[in-house]
């Protein structure tokens, strides 16, 4: 349902006229938003300092859904802070470059920069009862995005606000507008958030798990409307998640992350049906899925997302991995080029053969499991 | 369905909703669990799936009397337990045992793990299995039934010393386990095992779960929101809708064939990791959210958001009924239901079939 190529917005019954950014659509090479090795230190006064983000590249086509997918603790929410510039500048060390239309927004003067936050760029936070004011009403907290960022008349802005809220699936937006965050249920909370991020139609949208909170019949809801809005609006959009099922519906490209660094990069298609990092590898396979057969044992991953070496030593995934051989104690394995498009850091990659038995979900797997586990 | 370790019968937990300051009165009862009759046999696991809200943790802890039923009976053995005396409960408690969501909160932190193992151990005895294994009771064979323990659960011998924050999530959760099985209980009710703990961890405890109860053949009650972890550890599933089990069938069937509206809504809610499933599976959004429990609909529960409602569903209950041989639903239309996605499977098989290649991943389960 969620057409990789079309990304043509459709305009049509929308009264919010789409900005000329979203109809240069994917075909547009020049990337929205380029992130190039960008680390994140964050250095304590007593001990070692510990860098939750290594060295990370990827780039955001306009209207094009970039997936960040990792466990807790891999760095992936740091990175769309740093890239927001949300981080606090105390104890941290920001280094590389993030270009969005080209201009730096890590060295960007603070002013400029709250003028790009909340209009060119919106982010949508996991919790929406602690990034909503608790006391300010759902109206209050939409129009202020509106009076910020563009001259609006009250009127115009509370309008315009109402017609988001209703676009958003809030049933009643009129008299939601006039309440309180705690008065709404979480997933329209979720709604409010998604409606004030998209109110001054942001070219780039960063979800920060949008949906861990929600119950899945909600978080259906709330995906569909991500999917439908990005689609309308042509905005671009990176989605972080460590909810694998929640990538493979929506993103277009997708990162996986490992202790800090992309440790694969591919089309969505392609990371699904031919992982080649063992980490992606293991994780598709650890999942208990509806459509398995159910006496098929669970090949987890062994060990804990703590269990990480530094990567100035070895792969950091190499204390859990069960193809680890010698040659992955080595100090910079890179990101190389394994298909079209498919990146992935790793010297002893999943072949095909392996893929094959896995994706197909055959009796062989769950025999090839076993073997493993002995 | 004859030895039913377990036999929940009609069971409802009404919780008051109190008002005033000077003068205390209920205005309200928010129903929780509202009339829930479930059977568990020996042995087998009986998952219980539903959103937050739905009452599936009331449950769990009603029927180890953590949480006094209003009415109805819970049946552990054969025996009533619904109105034991305290005494007798705290010693029936050796045998239902619970396996909590968060471990951190659920451990108390100032407690070594050895002591953490231990205490169940000096408030019970151990075990007439292990009496004869082990040895009587006394401090030293406590510790070595701990130890055992421990190893069964995949943690070192070295964690006897440690405390629950030196641990990680799943270490803890694994804990939070061997606490619970270490009096070898013949009930086991586990609320939301997994759902605190990383992705690459969860399928680790899942195991250990399935593995204890080959070993132990204890009888686990699962409950959880995420329908493909219960469905992959239990024999059956029961699915709760605001307060009350809207269809229970065994875990594969379920699948195959969903009758009640609210399951294939659940279902299809659910995102599989793979592109090709997600981009052909028609998708069926509900909408709105859970009504409160407080003020639930009249006639069937799920009719203000249920795709198929019709006029019925607004004004009469739907009653729990057995439409195949241990298979029971609770809905008007049941057999409509399911035909409809019966039919809507076979097309989406047929477009699949002929389409380039599409792997037949989908829903041949």
């Amino acid at each position: 349902m969620t057409d990789t190529t079309d990304k043509t917005p459709d305009t049509g019954q929308k009264n919010i006229a789409v900005k000329d950014a979203g109809q240069k659509a994917v075909a547009d090479p020049q990337p929205l938003l380029d992130v190039k090795n960008l680390s994140v230190t964050f250095s304590k006064r007593k001990g070692e300092s510990f860098t939750a983000v290594d060295g990370v590249d990827f780039d955001v086509r306009p209207g094009e859904v970039v997936g960040i997918v990792g466990e807790s603790g891999s760095g992936k929410s740091v990175t769309s802070m740093a890239v927001m510039g949300l981080l606090p500048r105390r104890g941290v060390t920001i280094e590389g470059e993030a270009r969005f239309d080209g201009t730096d927004l890590l060295t960007m003067p603070k002013q400029e920069l709250t003028r790009l936050r909340g209009g060119d760029l919106a982010m949508v936070f996991q919790d929406p009862m602690s990034s909503l004011n608790p006391v300010v009403t759902i109206g209050k907290q939409m129009t202020e995005v509106l009076h910020a960022h563009r001259t609006i008349s009250a009127k115009d802005a509370r309008d315009e606000a109402i017609d988001l809220l209703r676009r958003c699936g809030i049933p009643d937006p009129a008299r939601r507008f006039g309440e309180y965050p705690h008065q709404l249920s979480g997933g329209m909370r979720q709604r409010a958030l998604i409606a004030i991020a998209l109110a001054c139609q942001p070219r780039l949208l960063i979800c920060d798990e949008p949906t861990t909170a929600l119950d899945v019949t909600i978080q259906a809801q709330v995906l569909e409307l991500l999917t439908e809005l990005v689609r309308d609006m042509g905005t671009a959009m990176i989605m972080i998640t460590h909810d694998l099922g929640v990538v493979a519906g929506l993103c277009d490209h997708v990162n996986v992350m490992y202790a800090g660094r992309i440790v694969e990069y591919a089309p969505r298609e392609a990371l699904f049906a031919s992982p080649r990092h063992r980490y992606t590898h293991g994780l598709i396979d650890s999942i208990p899925r509806l459509d398995q057969r159910r006496d098929q044992r669970l090949t987890p991953i062994p060990g804990t997302p703590a269990d990480t070496v530094p990567w100035s030593r070895a792969c950091a995934f190499a204390p859990r991995c069960r193809h680890v051989t010698d040659a992955c104690v080595t100090d910079a394995i890179p990101l190389e080029e394994v298909g079209f498009e498919h990146r992935a850091r790793c010297v002893n990659p999943a072949s095909d053969a392996e893929n094959s038995t896995q994706t197909s979900q055959v009796m062989a797997s769950g025999q090839m499991a076993q073997e493993e586990s002995e | 369905m004859s030895e039913n370790l377990l036999e929940v019968t009609g069971l409802k937990v009404h919780f008051p909703i109190r008002k005033g300051i000077v003068f205390d009165r209920t205005v309200g009862h928010v129903k929780a669990v509202d009339g829930i009759s479930l059977g568990v046999s020996t042995g087998q696991t009986l998952g219980v799936v539903g959103e937050s809200g739905c009452g599936k943790s009331t449950l769990g802890r009603a029927i180890l009397r953590l949480e006094e039923p209003t009415s109805g009976t819970v049946k552990f053995n054969g025996q009533d337990i619904t109105s034991l005396p305290a005494e007798k409960m705290r010693r029936l408690r050796r045998r239902m045992q619970m396996v909590f969501q968060d471990p951190l909160s659920s451990l108390d932190p100032r407690q070594s793990i050895e002591s953490l193992l231990i205490e169940p151990l000096t408030v019970h005895g151990l075990a007439e299995s292990d009496l004869e294994k082990i040895g009587r009771d006394s401090p030293a064979n406590h510790r070595r039934k701990a130890l055992n323990m421990l190893e069964l659960v995949g943690l070192p011998a070295s964690a006897m010393a440690k405390y629950p924050h030196e641990f990680s999530g799943g270490q803890r959760q694994r804990v939070g386990i061997a606490r619970a099985m270490i009096c070898s209980p013949d009930l086991v009710i586990a609320d939301e095992p997994v759902s605190a703990l990383d992705v690459s961890v969860q399928a680790q405890v899942i195991n250990l779960l399935e593995d204890l109860q080959a070993e132990l053949g204890v009888t686990y009650v699962v409950i959880a929101h995420d329908l493909a972890v219960v469905r992959h550890i239990s024999d059956r599933i029961a699915v709760m809708y605001l307060g009350q089990v809207v269809e229970e069938a065994g875990s594969d069937e379920l699948y195959e064939k969903p009758y009640h509206p609210y399951t294939v809504a659940l279902m299809s809610a659910i995102p599989v990791p793979d592109p090709v499933v997600e981009d052909s599976r028609e998708r069926i959004l509900l909408e709105g959210d859970l009504p409160s429990p407080a003020d639930p609909p009249s006639g069937c529960r799920f009719h203000t958001r249920c795709p198929w409602a019709r006029e019925k569903c607004s004004q009469e209950d739907p009653e729990l009924r057995e439409i195949e041989p241990g298979r029971r639903v609770a809905c008007h239309f049941a057999e409509e239901v399911a035909q409809k996605i019966a039919d809507d499977r076979e097309v989406e098989n047929e477009r699949l079939a002929h389409g380039a290649e599409a792997p037949q991943t989908a829903s041949n389960g």
